[in-house]
């Protein structure tokens, strides 16, 4: 395996795939497929303690032993100020003061509300966390993210956990062009080919979570998601041929065929 | 006795600090965040926080998510 080395938020990283913790069938599936993966950011989600059931282990139990980046989010939030309280009650945890900014406003498309999250990503930024966004794939948007102050920007590939792919590659090639902080592909990528495309159009990284746990064998598709990043990776930096409308012969000398 | 508001919830517990009503939920020990009437409480004050008559509080942590 190459070592690839970027950073983000000054946190030195070798893999390029963020993975998210919700959804495995179990702890133990869990635990190998993020091995699988290779990642070394971790996404969590901010709820209320089951006062029902607080013999559960913790999910952090589970992930002892191992240094990850813990990149908690603010799903649940519908507003900015919403999404503020719980990256404050995330970083009071003393885990992390990276935060994923998650605003939806929309229950059946957990589509992100882009004045919400610019106006939270703000706020945030200027309270000392380290802010990756999940936005929408607009240039402009992603472009005021970054300009807010936005550690790496986070544009969808598609709706959450629709597995869809990329709907919008032309956006997210332009978003690239123009970025100074590193972008992630973050939701709605469904297969290892999805990921080699979001990395193939020279994005910094991929954020998935149902891919992965929702396989039908998620270490398996774990070690796949790798390797596709890794392909992707390079295919990128090798630089791939232009698409042409018509044939172009790969062997000529005209003179030497067989008549 | 006091009566308070956790997680959403009307509750009547035996508690006078949020340690105590911490321990109270078996909560002792793990990684949990607390918000109290809006403001968040440093675990190294939980032992002296005084528990208020419907006082809104929030046990938090984090779990599996995307």
């Amino acid at each position: 395996m190459v070592t690839d080395h970027w950073s983000v938020g000054g946190r030195a990283l070798s893999s390029r795939l963020f993975i998210g913790t919700g959804l495995f069938p179990n702890p133990y599936v869990q635990r190998e497929a993020i091995r699988a993966s290779g990642a070394e950011v971790l996404t969590f989600a901010i709820r209320r303690v089951n006062l029902e059931a607080t013999e559960d282990d913790s999910i952090l139990l589970h992930l002892q032993g191992e240094s990850f980046a813990y990149l908690p989010n603010t799903s649940g939030a519908s507003t900015a100020g919403e999404a503020v309280r719980i990256a404050r009650l995330a970083r009071a945890s003393g885990l992390s003061d990276w935060v994923k900014v998650e605003i939806s406003a929309n229950e059946r498309t957990l589509l992100p509300d882009p004045i919400e999250t610019l106006k939270a990503t703000e706020i945030l930024v200027k309270e000392g966390f380290t802010v990756l966004p999940y936005t929408s794939d607009d240039p402009i948007l992603c472009k005021r993210l970054e300009e807010a102050g936005a550690a790496a920007v986070m544009p969808g590939a598609a709706p959450i956990g629709t597995g869809l792919g990329l709907l919008n590659p032309y956006n997210i090639g332009l978003i690239v062009e123009e970025a100074k902080v590193p972008i992630i592909v973050d939701a709605g990528l469904g297969s290892a080919a999805d990921v080699a495309q979001a990395m193939e159009l020279g994005v910094s990284g991929v954020l998935m979570n149902t891919p992965i746990a929702k396989a039908k064998d998620p270490v398996r598709m774990a070690a796949a998601m790798r390797l596709a990043i890794e392909a992707g990776r390079l295919s990128y930096l090798a630089g791939r041929v232009p698409r042409k409308r018509y044939a172009s012969a790969s062997s000529g000398l005209e003179a030497f065929k067989l008549k | 006795m006091i009566d308070l508001i956790v997680n959403g919830k009307q509750s009547t517990v035996d508690a006078h600090t949020i340690a105590e009503l911490i321990a109270h939920y078996g909560l002792t020990g793990k990684p949990i965040v607390v918000e109290a009437d809006g403001e968040i409480v440093d675990r190294a004050l939980w032992k002296q926080a005084e528990l208020r008559q419907n006082m809104k509080l929030e046990l938090v942590h984090f779990v599996g998510g995307g």
